[in-house]
């Protein structure tokens, strides 16, 4: 790998093979659903950690409703939440001081904003929760639940195009098909919901469709950054950005220096 | 995990199909009745809303109940929502949640 780990930043671990990026990008990330959407979940895989939302793995969830059923202990709260499409059973530990204090806000009935693990127990599922916060704004509870459609559509639509015969997985786990979907659920986290998502996995499709020209897989020296940068318009940061992915995924490499790369193989 | 009793997203326009059914929906107070308020929905429809009210009101509020009618609903739950709200989101919301995306809701 050319790109040493400090190049990046933003907190995320880069594994240094496909398979584990693919999975690392799978659980990072803060997924908004709807309880109706929790409680169809399956399992995902082998590893009974993970969940899946319609083909998407799913690990964190973040989940708008109305508190219910509040019962204090000593080392945990927990309570019920309902969404009107249905109810889910909540736990917070009360590890540190500061989840005492955000649980002193929450009372019976009002609108709260739910982060938290998705985790079963004896087949029900039920959210550990890291964070509850009360809703101030009522036009929070429209966005989530238009996030959660949002979210819904992104991982749906990576489905469909990766189900039509890109023949780009050269590892069984298909990297790419839950690494795109992950890297949605990544960036759908945020209020602030950057609608360049189409953008970014465009370009990583613009970058790899040009290494893979066979004029350019027949260049022994690979193509130059720089290159890519023109000849695609596109600005030098985000052409880094895809060359880095698709190195992780495996389907491209660096040649003689880090500033050229070369499609894997004549497919 | 309980999923059998959820509560229809709906403007004034999709109440009728939901007559007998737990919808809920937000209406702009227009003014408090006997036993209620009468509401205009996000869809410019008139509501009428029988049950226990919050007080005070604000100018926007959330009720949870079982439609009795066309334009009426029974409250369960009536929610103080501000007096800020965006109701063209919301109206959207309920065509979406009605439409393409109803498996994700009900």
């Amino acid at each position: 790998m050319m790109f040493s780990e400090s190049q990046f930043d933003g907190g995320s671990q880069i594994a240094s093979s496909p398979a584990t990026a693919a999975a690392n990008r799978d659980t990072f990330g803060l997924v908004p659903l709807t309880i109706k959407q929790i409680s169809e979940a399956s399992h995902s895989g082998d590893d009974k950690s993970n969940f899946n939302v319609s083909g998407a793995d799913v690990v964190n969830v973040s989940v708008v409703g109305m508190v219910f059923n509040i019962v204090e202990r000593n080392t945990d709260v927990t309570f019920s939440l309902d969404d009107g499409t249905g109810k889910l059973d909540c736990k917070r530990w009360l590890n540190e001081p500061f989840d005492r204090l955000q649980m002193e806000e929450i009372r019976e009935g009002i609108y709260v904003h739910v982060d938290g693990h998705l985790k079963s127990f004896k087949g029900e599922k039920h959210v550990a929760v890291f964070s509850v916060r009360p809703v101030t704004n009522f036009d929070e509870i429209t966005f989530h639940f238009i996030a959660c459609i949002h979210h819904h559509a992104r991982t749906s639509k990576v489905q469909k195009i990766q189900g039509d015969g890109e023949n780009i997985n050269s590892t069984p786990k298909t990297p790419i098909q839950n690494g795109t979907s992950g890297f949605v659920s990544t960036l759908s986290s945020q209020h602030s919901v950057p609608f360049n998502l189409d953008g970014v996995k465009g370009v990583d499709q613009l970058v790899l469709s040009y290494l893979q020209n066979p004029a350019n897989l027949a260049n022994e020296k690979g193509i130059n950054t720089d290159e890519l940068s023109q000849k695609l318009k596109l600005p030098s940061n985000k052409i880094m950005e895809s060359i880095r992915t698709l190195e992780e995924e495996g389907v491209i490499y660096s040649t003689i220096d880090e500033f050229h790369y070369k499609a894997v193989g004549s497919s | 995990m309980d999923t059998s009793n959820p509560a229809v997203l709906v403007n004034g326009d999709l109440l009728r199909s939901y007559v007998g059914r737990r919808v809920r929906t937000v209406v702009q107070v227009v003014r408090p009745d006997a036993g209620g308020l009468t509401g205009r929905s996000t869809d410019e429809k008139q509501i009428v809303v029988k049950g226990q009210m919050p007080a005070p009101l604000t100018t926007f509020v959330e009720v949870i109940g079982v439609a009795d009618s066309a334009q009426s609903i029974h409250a369960e739950i009536v929610t103080n929502f501000g007096d800020t709200f965006d109701t063209s989101n919301f109206n959207q919301l309920c065509q979406l949640a009605n439409g393409d995306f109803r498996h994700l809701f009900i």
